[in-house]
């Protein structure tokens, strides 16, 4: 650090609060991330159930777009199929609800948990697949083929009428009786989401999320260095694939259905919309992009029907001005801020160079 | 086995299909190849047109009583102003992304995308538009045909060969050639390029235009449909090759006809087929047919 030297600023930083430190060591996110849990934790304060269902929401779409943000800020690639792996985990869970429920008529908190956890081998095999073709491009084909093979598996449930009932979707989807409470479920998902987020963080800070971060920013290099590239890419595709399985595994029992339109690319731009509001580069930036454009949905749609409309100004201004996200934004004021203070104590304003001193 | 009648029917369907495809997709691959910008809107703009056409063609029924007039009036005014808005798209939004990264150019024209079919439903609202020209069927072959498809084919053809003769034989053709081999080069001869490269955009977006006006006495309008077509013209893009006329021509020929036929026996998945098609050559071809050959 530069000024450590400076006696007076030392003392300045051990005044700091503990929010400040959590900036200074984690970045951004670290300050971000505790007052979005603070906020989180004390949602079903608020009046009404409308606020715990739309958090939830928040929380499930976050969760997916963290796992898109795996692909896209670290790895630097786009992927508009990665709904086909949030869809392939809801149905996943679905699927395995709907035989609990018509074998035993209810379903056991054993069954529960297991249909929950059944999304993520599913989806772990589908983006293996997927993952397989796609990292051998780059660029707008590795787009287009992750948007080929997404709109692929749409196709196939969709029209796998025996199996997944096709366009109706499967409905009637019951959690177990503690859960089909919206506050315990809320509880339930938050948990999970802040597990897979500490998850997210432990594999974006270690070598491998920095060797992602390498490939992304300079592919040739990388190989030069010895890395393999594509095995690198795939763990990172399947992980990514696996953490939005776990997202719509939550998605189903939260909106008692689920239908073939999850996997569609409807679905992917979603969590490509939270991603660029929230900000690609900082591992919360997807959930406060969440938080964003989910809310937003929320309660514009009250209002009027062209969502749509209003969504595609907000990410047109956000494409334009501001594309590195909401948190950039907060992230390049706070370093002003934190720059000019330093800068306003080390110069005394009597010897400060200006025209007016000029002899 | 479908009879023979209604085989022909879709191989007409098919070949104009195809003529749209490929009118569409030469628009597409012709700003990509030019300002390497992949346009998500194109065909979302193609229903503007085809919505815009529709209200000038009722408009000017009311005075003029011969319908292929009012339909040709119609079709100028509208592509005349799809022309100008495609200007204007390039010089206040497309402009500040060419030094951007490609997810955010895409995310631009994602979310013209949402605007303009958005603003389709708000100026024209949710019902299914059409409109009808008096045109007696005419049998070929023991079965009944429009015969509006052989003027949607000679259109096709004659605006081909009209893009090719202007590509190739015009000054402002070579130049924008010139453009998409080497930008520098030509900025560097004097030519100013944010011209040339607004001219074309305009002219993509003026022949999408173009193509939904002719289009609109075989087809109805309803919301949505942009969806289906501009995945359908990515992979005539993808198969053929960006940036080759002929690998355009011959995708569209490829992928209408088997979406055509593929109504017949599977009408749900008809699509799908054409995305298989699609991963196939991208995983096998990844710059499709007669495109550059690529390493990656």
């Amino acid at each position: 650090m530069p000024f450590i030297q400076d006696p007076g600023l030392v003392d300045e930083a051990k005044k700091a609060g503990w929010l400040t430190r959590l900036y200074r060591r984690r970045g951004l996110s670290g300050p971000v991330a505790a007052v979005l849990l603070l906020g989180f934790l004390l949602t079903p304060l608020l009046p009404g159930k409308f606020p715990t269902i739309v958090a939830t929401e928040i929380l499930i779409v976050g969760l997916f777009a963290l796992s898109f943000n795996l692909i896209y800020g670290y790895m630097g690639q786009i992927s508009f199929g990665h709904g086909a792996f949030f869809g392939l985990g809801a149905y996943a869970t679905a699927l395995l609800l709907r035989y609990f429920q018509m074998s035993a008529g209810e379903v056991s908190y054993f069954g529960f948990f297991l249909a929950i956890l059944a999304a993520l081998p599913v989806s772990a095999f589908g983006s293996l697949i997927v993952g397989f073709f796609c990292i051998r491009l780059t660029g707008i084909y590795f787009a287009m083929l992750s948007l080929a093979f997404g709109e692929l598996l749409f196709y196939i449930v969709f029209s796998w009428y025996s199996f997944t009932k096709g366009d109706d979707g499967i409905q009637g989807l019951m959690p177990p009786p503690f859960f089909q409470n919206s506050t315990h479920y809320y509880y339930f998902t938050l948990a999970i989401v802040v597990m897979a987020a500490l998850l997210l963080w432990r594999i974006t800070e270690s070598p491998f999320g920095y060797t992602l971060r390498m490939l992304r920013d300079n592919r040739n290099r990388a190989a030069f260095l010895g890395i393999n590239a594509r095995r690198v890419m795939l763990m990172n595709f399947v992980t990514a694939g696996i953490f939005a399985g776990l997202a719509g595994a939550l998605w189903g029992p939260f909106q008692r259905s689920v239908s073939p339109a999850l996997l569609g690319w409807a679905e992917s731009g979603k969590a490509v919309f939270m991603t660029l509001i929230g900000g690609a580069y900082f591992l919360v930036g997807p959930m406060a992009g969440s938080i964003i454009y989910t809310g937003l949905n929320a309660y514009v749609t009250r209002y009027t029907v062209f969502w749509p409309l209003t969504i595609g100004l907000i990410i047109l201004l956000i494409v334009l001005f501001v594309p590195g996200g909401l948190l950039s934004v907060i992230d390049q004021r706070i370093s002003r801020r934190g720059t000019e203070r330093e800068s306003r104590e080390r110069i005394p304003p009597e010897a400060a160079p200006g025209p007016e001193n000029e002899a | 086995m479908p009879d023979f009648g209604s085989l022909l029917i879709q191989l007409f369907s098919g070949l104009s299909r195809a003529m749209m495809l490929f009118l569409l997709s030469s628009g597409l691959s012709l700003i990509f190849g030019v300002m390497n910008i992949l346009n998500f809107a194109h065909a979302t703009l193609w229903l503007v047109a085809a919505y815009l056409t529709y209200t000038f063609f009722q408009i000017l029924s009311n005075f003029l009583a011969n319908e292929a007039l009012v339909l040709v009036a119609a079709i100028v005014l509208a592509t005349g102003i799809m022309f100008f808005l495609g200007l204007a798209i390039e010089r206040f939004l497309v402009r500040r992304m060419y030094p951007r990264e490609l997810p955010e150019q895409l995310l631009l024209t994602f979310a013209l995308i949402l605007i303009f079919s958005d603003l389709i439903k708000l100026f024209w609202g949710v019902e299914n538009r059409r409109i009808v020209l008096p045109i007696e069927p005419l049998e070929v072959l023991g079965s009944f045909v429009n015969p509006y498809f052989f003027v949607i084919i000679a259109a096709g053809c004659g605006i081909a060969l009209g893009l090719w003769w202007f590509l190739h034989r015009t000054r402002y053709g070579k130049i924008v050639r010139a453009a998409v081999f080497s930008r520098d080069m030509v900025s560097a001869l004097g030519i100013r390029i944010p011209v040339i490269y607004a001219g074309v955009f305009g002219l993509g977006v003026g022949l999408a235009a173009l193509t939904a006006g002719i289009f609109l006495p075989i087809m109805p309008l309803s919301l949505g449909i942009d969806m289906d077509l501009i995945v359908q013209c990515f992979s005539v893009v993808v198969i053929g090759g960006f940036g080759s006329i002929l690998g355009t021509f011959i995708a569209s020929l490829i992928v209408g006809i088997v979406y055509s036929f593929s109504i017949l026996f599977w009408p749900d998945g008809a699509l799908a087929i054409i995305f298989i098609i699609l991963v196939a050559v991208l995983i096998l071809r990844p710059w499709g047919l007669f495109g550059t050959e690529m390493r990656f």
